[in-house]
């Protein structure tokens, strides 16, 4: 009598079936019914979070894969062989999920082979198209020998060994050539995308970010499948990508700054706005904090230290990704995205679908190196088991202290960026016309009220106020002051024109854009 | 076919009366969804490539501005947009893979998408080019009361709005839309008010936008070849330095 072994009901074995569920219907809904019956798009709004999250993010998961097989194969720094396999594994993980992605985001996904045949080399997208085909054969053929091992197929390894160092110059090539073109994608809209993200150095940004998160994603991992299956990296391989992450994010912090400088741009980003709030917030969290966390040496060389840094990369670059393709766009579009329910179910489920293949692949192939099979309770990078490690008690308060300071001011800035986001979605209803140019706030310092005398046969004087007549949320001088009234003009006597007519007042109170002139003399008359 | 004879559209906002003869007409030849009761509050969409909109008291159309050097034919990976001799930039359905980016990187916010089919096509003006080819004028044009909108040859409509305003100095601001910006679009547009109020973006430059990935598409080639010898180098040199001390090592035991 043998009874069918039902698999153990674990809360993530839970979570996944709901994640699954959810994502499948979203699926159907999806390819039955269109883009606009799934997604939150519309056609002022082409690209969201399918675009920035999935493909932007997916794709920069394979900078570990080409920065340490160059490391490795190319500069031969043999101490970081053992990484360079977890790191291949993430990166062709990363691009088969951004396939996904783009057979959910594309609205034609059967004619994804288009650009193999269709070509038009001044377009970035078609270079994006090429690296993604050419890059996940490169990877498809560094994965290969892990199965080849697995299995003991001799001589295909033979093959594969031999091709080796070709494979990874054209892979670093690839890489660095794809990495970068994510970011030129937004060179064309100059005028689109807010100036704190908007630079001609993109592409450049976009590149050097990816390497950091390359390494931050290797240590990421090396903890997580430690705690999954026992198998880790040594703690002092992780200590020197520390070393690495902080000079490539210095490398980045000093760029971006000049790059504001230069442009003039560097004050938007104190100001109290959505955007100047959200940017300093992923700067606060991906950039900084990990700089100043893992420059101590002490929280360098302590799991837990590494292991939190490490994550404020990730969620740091995550943040950079979606701002440039989605806060920054909606700066100057005036129109607020936010995800469908699908498309984060969507999201969610290839996040999850990388995670479960991520871990077969630990499982059942030579990813790790095979001698670390250590008790599992040695270190776990958890808060309170490091806190229960005396002799890591006071390093595991040093981390969790600057974490908190760090990571909680990023999260006060995000917030208070939320909120002004919420006051302005409430205060204007989408703008239809064109924004003004980059929308600037300062405390505004509005002119004094004007008082216009009366004048013969009119029923009384009229007072005009500034304040009744800016948007605060969107101050802009030039609507009115372009050439219908001229500022300078203001002690004069009034204008030589009818009020009522198109050259001045009525130029907008014309009972469509604001009240109309005949709404009744006292809205705006004293009467005597 | 030169560049003289491309031809393009002129719209005079001054004498446009906001009567929506050329919205329907051009609901009629593109075979789109009927025309709107309210047709003066909506928007570019699929179900409508032009409308008429009213902005600071005056009519004002929206419609595909037909760049001389178009950014959407630029950043299409599959050369799904053609800018043709003609003048019109028109859009192949069959080449198209739907990444959208067209409509992300065109400054006039002009394609729109067929967002409820399952084979969506981007939709947008194509300035007639069936008819235009065979020698017609576009329907827009053909139906419009006051001439507000004209059809011709690019230099001969630039031509006459330079009389325009020659000729009705306080008529008209000394302005032609479309001559410069983004270095040249095929539909015009003369105005009496500053131009920004009508709706249109004035400042998208006068330079056309593709230069500014093609400067670094471009590099590609060089990047490739370059990048490829150096790293070929690194790997023989740091080769030959693992080599002789492994050698050294074996001589030391």
């Amino acid at each position: 009598m043998s009874r069918i072994k039902l698999p153990q009901l674990t809360f993530w074995r839970v979570v996944l079936v709901i994640i699954l569920i959810a994502g499948l219907y979203s699926t159907v809904i999806r390819f039955t019914r269109g883009l606009g019956a799934s997604t939150a798009l519309s056609d002022q709004f082409p690209w969201g979070l399918w675009i920035g999250f999935d493909v932007l993010c997916g794709v920069a998961l394979a900078a570990g894969g080409f920065t340490l097989s160059a490391v490795v194969y190319i500069f031969h720094v043999e101490r970081f062989r053992p990484i360079v396999r977890p790191a291949i594994l993430t990166a062709f993980l990363g691009y088969l999920l951004v396939i996904v992605a783009l057979i959910y985001d594309l609205g034609k996904p059967y004619n994804i082979w288009h650009p193999l045949v269709m070509w038009n080399t001044r377009s970035v997208m078609f270079e994006v198209a090429w690296c993604v085909m050419l890059y996940t054969l490169v990877l498809a053929l560094e994965f290969s020998p892990m199965v080849f091992e697995r299995w003991q197929l001799q001589k295909p390894l033979k093959i594969i060994h031999a091709l080796t160092i070709p494979l990874v110059i054209v892979g670093v090539i690839l890489s660095m050539l794809h990495q970068s073109s994510l970011g030129s994608l937004f060179l064309i809209v100059p005028h689109k995308l807010h100036a704190l993200w908007y630079s001609p150095l993109l592409p450049v940004f976009f590149f050097i970010s990816a390497v950091a998160l390359g390494c931050a994603m290797t240590i990421f991992e090396s903890f997580l499948s430690f705690r999954a299956f026992g198998k880790r990296l040594e703690l002092d391989l992780l200590a020197d990508l520390g070393k690495v992450m902080v000079v490539v994010l210095g490398v980045y912090l000093v760029l971006k700054g000049q790059d504001l400088l230069e442009r003039g741009a560097w004050e938007l980003a104190f100001e109290p706005t959505y955007a100047g709030r959200m940017f300093l917030a992923e700067n606060l969290l991906g950039i900084i904090a990990p700089i100043i966390l893992l420059l101590i040496a002490r929280i360098r060389n302590n799991d837990f230290g590494l292991f939190v840094s490490a994550v404020m990369v990730v969620l740091g670059f995550i943040m950079n990704r979606l701002n440039v393709s989605i806060t920054g766009i909606e700066a100057n579009a005036g129109i607020f995205y936010f995800p469908s329910w699908m498309e984060i179910a969507v999201t969610t489920m290839i996040v999850a679908l990388g995670f479960v293949l991520f871990g077969l692949a630990v499982r059942y192939l030579p990813v790790f190196p095979m001698k670390e099979q250590l008790p599992a309770e040695r270190v776990v990078p958890l808060p309170a088991a490091a806190l229960l490690h005396p002799a890591k008690r006071r390093t595991a308060a040093l981390v969790l202290a600057l974490t908190v300071i760090l990571g909680g001011s990023a999260i006060a800035l995000a917030y208070s960026g939320l909120q002004h986001r919420s006051r302005l979605m409430t205060t204007t209803d989408t703008p239809s016309t064109q924004p003004e140019a980059q929308v600037v706030e300062h405390s505004l310092q509005l002119p004094a009220d004007k008082e216009f005398p009366q004048h013969e046969d009119s029923p009384g004087p009229v007072t005009f106020s500034h304040t009744t007549h800016v948007d605060p949320t969107q101050p802009s001088c030039t609507v009115c002051h372009a050439r219908t009234f001229r500022i300078i003009e203001t002690h004069q006597a009034p204008l030589s024109v009818n009020m009522h007519d198109r050259q001045a007042c009525g130029l907008c109170h014309d009972g469509e854009r604001a009240f109309s002139i005949n709404d009744g003399c006292t809205t705006c008359h004293r009467l005597p | 076919m030169g560049i003289s004879s491309q031809k393009a559209l002129l719209f005079d906002s001054t004498r446009c009366i906001g009567c929506g003869a050329c919205y329907v007409a051009c609901k009629q030849v593109n075979r789109l969804p009927p025309a709107q009761e309210n047709f003066l509050d909506e928007k570019l969409s699929a179900a409508s490539v032009t409308v008429v909109n009213q902005r600071n008291g005056r009519f004002v159309r929206r419609l595909c501005m037909h760049c001389q050097n178009p950014t959407c034919v630029s950043v299409c990976p599959v050369a799904a947009l053609e800018k043709t001799v003609e003048g019109p930039v028109i859009y192949h359905a069959d080449r198209c893979m739907g990444c959208r980016y067209c409509m992300q990187a065109c400054p006039f916010n002009v394609p729109t998408y067929e967002w409820n089919q399952t084979q969506p096509r981007i939709k947008k003006c194509t300035m007639c080019y069936e008819r235009v080819k065979q020698g017609k004028s576009t329907a827009c044009a053909e139906v419009c009361p006051t001439g507000a909108t004209l059809f011709g040859n690019r230099d001969e409509l630039i031509e006459e709005a330079r009389a325009r305003i020659r000729a009705h100095p306080a008529q008209y601001i000394n302005h032609i839309y479309g001559l410069q910006e983004v270095g040249g679009t095929s539909v015009l547009v003369l105005s009496d008010v500053p131009i920004e109020t009508l709706g249109y973006p004035t400042h998208v430059g006068t330079e056309p936008l593709p230069m500014l990935t093609w400067e670094v598409l471009r590099k590609i080639p060089n990047f490739v070849v370059v990048g490829s010898v150096l790293l070929g180098g690194i790997w023989w040199i740091t080769k030959r330095r693992v080599e002789v001390q492994r050698a050294e090592q074996q001589e030391e035991v």
